[in-house]
């Protein structure tokens, strides 16, 4: 009789003890996180009822990598200094598994307020998904908005004719060169407004040696935007768009400069997972395009002169216009507080926001005097920096879409083949186009 | 009498009862979940739409699908029987008294144990690398003048990835059949002897008759994980060149984390569970045939 009752008992507690496990994790700490919120703002609320009657908020901010990154700190402790009545809660993820983890923690209907994504394919997912709010009201009613100092950003951020962020970051693409090495070789740095035709002979002029002592003249990093913003940059190209043809002139020059060993082997670096900074930080390479972000690690790892200027293209359009990847951040759906998370976004976006982004070496979406004349200052920054910040006509890398990061995929693909020489230009482009076209419709 | 059975049942039952429970809530319902998704279109938000078996007449059409599914095939063809042979070949030298013996096992073992990133790392940045690995300047040496790009082609990156996988996991399976081999009588071997029977008769005779059951246990495992095979991929060639290492499993991967088509993800699943299942069903229904147990 003893043993049964202790079965029962042991089926009982194990029971239990699986389904405690069971249990939701987020609610625990939620509840219990919660009611000291509470309790604190009740101590605040007492304090300060005397002085004036604003109640104290707490908005929930969901970021990435916010622990080893000084200026989301900056810019918090910046607005809970000019909101005194507003606390900002910051929940984090490794910057990694960042995507993941806001599509799943807003299926499970989580309160952030405050949300930043890591460009436009993961915005379009969560607006296809309905997490995120549309801004159009706070936008139009909002005077202090300035809606012009963010290049014509904020109106690419919209599907179905509404806007959904407003850009944190943006990142502008440029041609770097290696002022050394083009020094040494005695041949003319590079200008805006080349076209394929002279980045081609610039880069053959530059590109001497071999074995370990090779400088190639260019690099082509391996993702495919870094062909298709070329022409993106100009206008002439939509990567959701029906035909990619704009594209084939830019992968014929790259392909031959690639055989003539211009640039080094797409494959090669595929394997390999070669970083592009290795390799200008390295001196191997006299050009290279990259972003913006790139301006910020140059000033802390170049140990030479360096110098940027606009990329080229077929018909040497110079620096009129840019393109980019955008950073933006936006209202949660199930946001409990928006009207404290469009100031957060008012003032993180705004010019303080931006001077604080600007002054760690990160390009705000947010153009000023004030951020320029930070840029220019940087140490060992070229002189004329502040004029390829911005533009008037800024192309945003790829426009929202539903099915974005999927064609975004396919792109990649067909990249990857041409540049390996499995399938001709033609081929390629036309395989592009078909799969593209069949999944955005 | 009967009491007393009762009560052992239900000990054996609270034992096995929290695993079970486990296995129901975290395998079993999401199986069962994934089955009912296969037969709707779900992003993970919207309201689940059913659209009958419009998911899996879409795989018909679907060229990515048919290319991850050949692809699969040859890792599979490609891993299993190298896999099996190689690491019985394996065990069976390190059977042997040979001095070292233990030493040479752990470094069979070793690939095993190593992380897979590392390994993976090794294997395509530094043995393997298409300009500066030692592997392509021993086939330039050799007189090969155009040596293969390994994980930079598309004719080579599904074997560059299989030969890693093969080598990973040969020491594992090596271990299984030591296991394997140390259970067959030695006085089997010593009767051949005397009977004047050679080392490779000994083996065809006693050896691979005896461990069939080791085989059969090996064969099993090796093709339910090759038809798994998502990590090696995601880690090595993410699919590429284009969709030249593309699996199932990574396409389902794809479909459902990056293109959010939970329907059409599960839909393959479920075709990707069916063809693991035949398979193990024939592989049981061949057991009688091949495999002896004393």
């Amino acid at each position: 009789m003893k043993r049964k009752v202790f079965s029962y008992l042991l089926i009982a507690a194990m029971v239990s003890s699986l389904f405690a496990g069971c249990g939701s994790k987020a609610d625990t700490p939620d509840t219990s996180a919660a009611s000291e919120e509470t309790q604190v703002e009740e101590v605040k609320e007492e304090e300060t009822a005397t002085e004036d009657s604003v109640e104290d908020v707490t908005i929930r901010v969901s970021l990435w990598d916010y622990s080893s990154t000084q200026y989301y700190k900056d810019q918090i402790a910046a607005f809970e200094k000019a909101y005194p009545h507003i606390k900002v809660d910051v929940a984090e993820a490794p910057a990694g598994d960042y995507e993941d983890m806001i599509i799943t923690k807003m299926a499970g209907r989580e309160n952030y307020d405050v949300v930043f994504t890591k460009g436009l394919p993961s915005l379009s997912a969560l607006i296809s998904m309905n997490y995120v709010q549309p801004l159009d009201d706070y936008i139009a009613n909002d005077a202090d908005f300035d809606k012009s100092a963010y290049s014509n950003l904020t109106d690419q951020m919209q599907m179905n004719g509404k806007t959904y962020g407003v850009p944190y970051r943006k990142d502008n693409i440029l041609l770097y060169y290696n002022k050394d090495l083009f020094d040494a070789a005695g041949v003319d740095y590079p200008q805006d407004g080349m076209t394929m035709d002279d980045y081609y002979e610039l880069a053959k002029k530059m590109t001497s040696g071999s074995g370990n002592e090779k400088i190639y003249g260019a690099h082509l990093h391996t993702w495919a935007s870094c062909v298709f913003l070329f022409p993106r940059r100009v206008g002439q190209f939509d990567p959701w768009g029906t035909d990619k043809s704009a594209l084939k002139p830019y992968y014929e020059t790259f392909l031959k400069m690639q055989d003539e060993g211009l640039i080094m082997d797409y494959g090669t670096l595929k394997a390999s997972n070669t970083h592009y900074s290795g390799v200008f930080y390295n001196k191997q390479v006299a050009m290279m395009e990259m972003g913006t972000w790139f301006i910020n690690m140059l000033v802390e790892n170049a140990d030479f002169n360096w110098g940027v200027c606009s990329v080229p293209n077929v018909d040497g359009v110079g620096n009129t216009c840019a393109v980019g990847g955008v950073t933006p951040v936006m209202i949660g759906a199930y946001a409990e507080h928006p009207d404290e998370a469009w100031e957060f976004i008012k003032f993180v976006t705004g010019e303080e926001g931006a001077k604080i982004l600007a002054s760690n070496g990160i390009l705000p979406g947010y153009s000023c005097d004030a951020v320029d004349e930070i840029f220019d200052a940087l140490p060992g920054a070229p002189e004329n920096l502040s004029d390829y910040l911005s533009a008037d006509t800024f192309y945003v890398d790829t426009p929202l879409n539903p099915n974005g990061k999927e064609a975004d995929s396919i792109i990649s693909e067909e990249h990857d083949l041409i540049m390996t020489k499995s399938i001709s230009v033609d081929d390629g482009l036309k395989e592009m186009e078909e799969r593209v076209n069949a999944v955005i419709e | 009498m009967k009491n007393r059975q009762r009560k052992r049942e239900l000990t054996a039952i609270a034992f096995i009862l929290p695993n079970f429970l486990g296995f129901i809530c975290l395998t079993l319902l999401p199986v069962c979940f994934s089955f009912v998704l296969s037969f709707c279109e779900w992003n993970s938000s919207n309201p689940m739409k059913f659209v009958g078996i419009d998911n899996y007449v879409g795989m018909i059409n679907d060229e990515t699908f048919r290319i991850s599914m050949k692809n699969t095939i040859i890792y599979v063809l490609g891993t299993v029987p190298t896999t099996l042979f190689l690491s019985l070949g394996l065990a069976l030298l390190l059977n042997c008294k040979i001095k070292g013996r233990v030493f040479f096992r752990s470094i069979a073992f070793f690939p095993y144990v190593a992380s897979l990133v590392a390994v993976a790392v090794v294997w395509n940045n530094a043995l393997f690398h298409p300009d500066m690995g030692p592997v392509n300047s021993l086939l330039s040496a050799l007189g090969v003048t155009d040596p293969p790009r390994w994980a930079a082609s598309t004719t080579w990156a599904l074997p560059t990835v299989i030969g890693l996988a093969i080598w990973k996991s040969m020491g594992y399976y090596m271990v299984v059949y030591l296991a394997g081999l140390q259970s067959v009588p030695q006085e089997l071997y010593e009767a051949a002897r005397i009977d004047g029977a050679g080392a490779w008769k000994r083996f065809v005779n006693i050896t691979w008759p005896m461990i069939t059951p080791t085989t059969f246990f090996v064969s099993i495992m090796l093709t339910i994980g090759a038809f798994k095979v998502f990590d090696t991929i995601y880690i090595t060639t993410q699919g590429g060149p284009g969709r030249a290492t593309n699996v199932l499993v990574y396409y389902i991967y794809k479909s459902a984390f990056v293109s959010f088509k939970f329907g059409y993800a599960s839909a393959v699943a479920v075709v990707l569970f069916l063809i693991v299942l035949l398979i193990t069903i024939f592989q049981f229904r061949t057991e009688k045939k091949f495999v002896s147990y004393l």
